[in-house]
């Protein structure tokens, strides 16, 4: 092409339209599932290592007694059932929040970032597409997680209410740490070193927020600290619907589902103002495509 | 006689995209016959993805040729690479200092090459001494390669190639992300090198003027063959037969006479380019002697008052040179 | 300093003289200082491994007694079990992952690639790696048994002949997973992604070695039962745990038949695990792929 034709290209007048954000979004799920697609081996592998922690705890509830979980009021399914609803929402959340940091931190690494951010998209749409990709990816392992479950004979006292009171739960569960990850990178982003952090976050929420044990075996301090996390309300919701037949016109779970909404609400501008601030920074030391 | 580089038909193929997204292979180095004497400054130039550095990098026994061979200090690069590593010394301008630990200082990482290559514990400590002086990156040696500048970080890959002392260098766009000065300086350090220690110097760069500067003897490759192969002489006399005039000239009223008078002027071999918009001109003229052309254009378009708004030498492309070298298009 | 000075120093040609040990030491030392360098990285880590034994000992008050008794360990503590587990798996993941992630890093930084173009030979790389793996991830399974035995006061038989033995024991579980560790990292080379394939060595060797429940129990799983049995871990595990929960001496029959396994594994496993690395390394060759910057 002669540079005579560029110019003459680039000369023709366009109106200028912006690109509505659900477009500019779904464009970044479409392309981050194409690179997790070309992974089809790791993916493969991923899904052996679910399962095998599913397995893992069901081994591990032979020999446990049902007798904590049901003084907690989750009345059916026993330690299993109770031990899979953990397993599969921490790690749904906790996926979540990784797959976050990993794509920020694959994006300085390949040096993508830098041009993506000076392609004239505004911060929140770009981490709007990062953050619903990785939540598809981990809502399907957390179904892969529930079905092993069922298949190993985990059992449910539900009725026509409490799956859809579930399923609210859930998105609750997305929109909160939503925050979450998006705080998270913010540090990344000035700090270089995320993982770490995450991790820590992944073993507090295991720790305090009754994964694995009912709150009620924890020390009252322990158990108090559990009740500022969102994973902790989510846990005790879902097991409520599913274990115990309750649904969202329970008083327990409403109370669930207000300290969510509660915690959305403060935490979502906090997390918006950190990223912010991160991102400022690293561009202020011009180590935003540094890893 | 002696060779420190010699290349039997060497080839590799990659599997990749070729045009329009299509996948097949791609011949990154194809059929490359070279010999390189021991002593030899030898440059090797040629546009952005013409393979220099996939040649180099088979020569470092860092990529397995697909087909033919290689021998570098009289050892096969694939039955004998590690006689081969220790032969040669690599700079890799393009990795942009990448290739350094960033969470290591700079003393720190030229200590753990040093002792990757063999050397003794006090040789390296004085070698490392000396080459941080010489970079003037004294003062900043124990500072993390992270808080290091682009053209810091290319000193310290420089000293790392040289620690040890081997008689073939590699230099891969060595000049790259360096200042004028410290260019300078470097291009000195391989000269001397090259005179002094007889040490054998492949210098791959896109800047003709530099290896004009620097080698004996050029190579030019193209789509993974080199399509000349030439003494600097010979390339220096094709050179300033085709090196160019171009000229700017503003507000010209009546761009046919001023071409016609450019013509008339006997030094002007053949205008090779005219393009004219919006009351500006540009010609590009092949000239006899283009230190003499200058000023003498500009006083003849002086005197009819014709504005200049520039006038310079500018280097041919690779296509002229192959155009001109190998008679085809 | 001047061109000329610089020169007449490299006048001297000094002879270069090839040595195993210092190419290992060189590795192992750049790497340390790397690891170093990411102080909050350990901190975090710390916090998280008192995280974690912390929820175990939690996870131990919902187990019932009577169903750990007669798996062989007389009366036994579960929290002592597990802990025995969950600080050797941990080590063990901890060795592989780590090493896997500097390659990473070394691969994404075009440094493996220099390294390749130097006179190391990729053995002593892998050696140096290694050893600095191991020592990290050894501060972190002495902190577990330290704060399990200080902290939470887990009943684990302490004495300096048991110590001495499970040192061993230990010594010998990570010979017999070096060359499944090379393996695994002759596979990343050529892939270029490592935490998938560690989490899953990791789930696996949690699931199968019977970190948090009595092996006892995939009984009922003959396929599971036997993989069980062909992991190296199961075996180190077994001879950790009677050496820490029942006092039993190396030179007891149970412990003598897990030692003698892990020889083997050692002797078969790492020609293999070199002959993978070996794969990975032309492949990466051949494909030009040392660095991906």
């Amino acid at each position: 092409m002669k540079d005579e034709q560029i110019i003459q290209l680039l000369s023709e007048k366009i109106f200028l339209r912006k690109t509505s954000t659900p477009r500019m979004v779904a464009s970044f799920v479409i392309r981050d599932f194409k690179v997790w697609w070309s992974y089809k081996l790791w993916t493969s592998l991923d899904v052996a290592g679910t399962v095998f922690s599913v397995v893992t705890y069901y081994l591990f509830s032979l020999i446990t007694t049902s007798q904590q979980v049901q003084e907690a009021g989750y009345s059916v399914g026993g330690y299993f059932t109770f031990a899979l609803i953990g397993i599969a929402f921490q790690r749904y959340v906790s996926f979540a929040v990784e797959g976050i940091n990993d794509s920020i931190r694959d994006e300085q690494w390949n040096g993508t970032i830098e041009t993506i951010l000076s392609a004239a998209t505004d911060f929140k749409t770009f981490l709007l597409g990062e953050v619903c990709f990785s939540f598809i990816i981990s809502t399907a392992f957390l179904i892969i997680s529930m079905l092993v479950g069922i298949l190993l004979g985990a059992s449910f006292n539900i009725t026509l209410l409490s799956i859809p009171s579930a399923i609210l739960m859930s998105f609750l569960l997305i929109s909160s740490h939503m925050a979450v990850g998006v705080l998270s990178t913010g540090i990344i982003m000035k700090t270089k070193e995320g993982n770490p952090l995450t991790w820590a976050f992944s073993w507090i929420t295991q720790l305090i927020s009754g994964v694995f044990y009912p709150l009620n075996l924890l020390p009252w301090y322990l158990g108090w600290l559990g009740r500022l996390f969102p994973l902790t309300y989510t846990l005790d919701g879902i097991r409520l619907c599913l274990q115990s037949g309750q649904t969202l016109f329970s008083p327990a779970v409403i109370s669930d589902v207000a300290s969510l909404i509660i915690f959305t609400l403060a935490a979502t501008p906090i997390a918006l103002f950190v990223f912010k601030k991160g991102y400022n920074a690293a561009r202020r030391d011009g180590s935003l495509g540094q890893y | 006689m002696k060779y420190a580089v010699e290349a039997f038909n060497l080839t590799k193929a990659f599997k990749g995209e070729i045009d329009n997204g299509e996948r097949g292979v791609v011949k990154a180095v194809d059929q490359v016959n070279l010999k390189v004497r021991e002593g030899e400054l030898f440059g090797l130039l040629g546009p952005n993805g013409a393979g220099k550095t996939t040649l180099i990098k088979i020569l470092c026994t860092i990529i397995l040729p697909s087909e033919g061979t290689a021998k570098v200090n009289g050892y096969d690069v694939l039955e004998e690479s590690e006689k081969v590593r220790s032969s040669f010394g690599w700079f890799h301008g393009e990795t942009g200092g990448r290739s350094l630990y960033w969470r290591l200082s700079a003393e720190d990482n030229l200590r753990f090459y040093a002792y990757l290559q063999n050397v003794p514990r006090d040789v390296a400590e004085k070698r490392i001494d000396a080459f941080l002086e010489f970079f003037d990156l004294m003062k900043d040696r124990r500072k993390l390669v992270k808080d290091y500048s682009t053209g810091m970080k290319v000193k310290v890959m420089l000293a790392r190639a040289l620690l040890h002392n081997p008689p073939i260098l590699f230099m891969d766009e060595p000049t790259i992300g360096l200042d004028t000065l410290s260019s300078v300086e470097t291009r000195r350090l391989l000269k001397t090198l090259n005179t002094e220690l007889g040490k054998t110097i492949i210098f791959t760069s896109h800047n003709m003027f530099e290896v004009e500067q620097l080698c004996e003897r050029v190579a030019i490759m193209r789509s993974g063959k080199i399509i000349i192969d030439s003494s600097i002489t010979t390339l220096k006399d094709t050179l300033r037969d085709i090196r160019a005039i171009e000229v700017d000239i503003r507000d010209s009223k009546n761009p046919d006479e001023i071409i016609q008078r450019l013509s008339q002027m006997p030094m002007v071999i053949k205008i090779l380019e005219i393009r004219n918009r919006a009351d500006n001109l540009f010609v590009r003229l092949q000239v006899e002697d283009e230190y003499e052309a200058i000023p003498q254009i500009t006083e003849r378009l002086h005197s009819f008052g014709t504005k200049i708004q520039s006038i310079r030498q500018v280097e041919p492309t690779f296509e002229d040179i192959f155009v001109k070298l190998t008679g085809k298009e | 300093m001047d061109v000329e000075e610089l020169v007449r120093l490299l006048y001297e040609d000094i002879p270069r003289r090839s040595s195993e040990l210092t190419h290992i030491w060189a590795v192992f030392w750049a790497n340390f200082k790397i690891f170093l360098s990411y102080r909050s990285w350990v901190i975090t880590e710390t916090l998280s491994t008192v995280a974690s034994i912390a929820m175990y000992s939690f996870m131990g008050l919902q187990v019932a007694p009577d169903k750990l008794s007669g798996i062989g360990y007389g009366d036994v503590d579960w929290l002592a079990f597990a802990l025995i587990g969950v600080a050797t798996a941990n080590y063990l993941w901890m060795c592989i992952s780590r090493i896997s992630h500097s390659m990473l890093n070394e691969i994404r930084e075009g440094t493996l690639e220099y390294i390749v173009s130097t006179s190391i030979r990729m053995r002593s790389y892998i050696i140096g790696q290694s050893i600095r793996g191991f020592l990290v991830s050894g501060y972190f399974m002495a902190g577990v048994i330290l704060v399990g035995l200080f902290l939470l006061k887990v009943p684990l038989v302490v004495t300096f002949e048991t110590i001495l033995s499970f040192l061993m024991i230990i010594t010998l579980m990570v010979g017999s997973y070096v060359g499944i560790g090379v393996m695994i990292a002759g596979i990343i080379l050529v892939y270029k992604r490592g935490d998938p394939l560690t989490f899953l060595f990791a789930s696996i060797t949690e699931f199968l070695g019977g970190v948090l429940f009595p092996i006892g129990y995939l009984r009922s799983y003959p396929l599971l039962w036997s993989l069980a049995w062909l992991m190296p871990y199961t075996y180190a595990l077994d001879a950790a745990r009677y050496i820490l929960l029942v006092g039993g001496s190396l030179t007891s029959p149970s412990i003598l038949n897990d030692i003698i396994i892990l020889v083997v594994y050692t002797f078969i496993t790492i020609p293999i695990g070199f002959k993978v690395f070996k794969w990975g390394y032309n492949r990466i060759r051949a494909e030009g792929t040392t660095a991906t910057y």
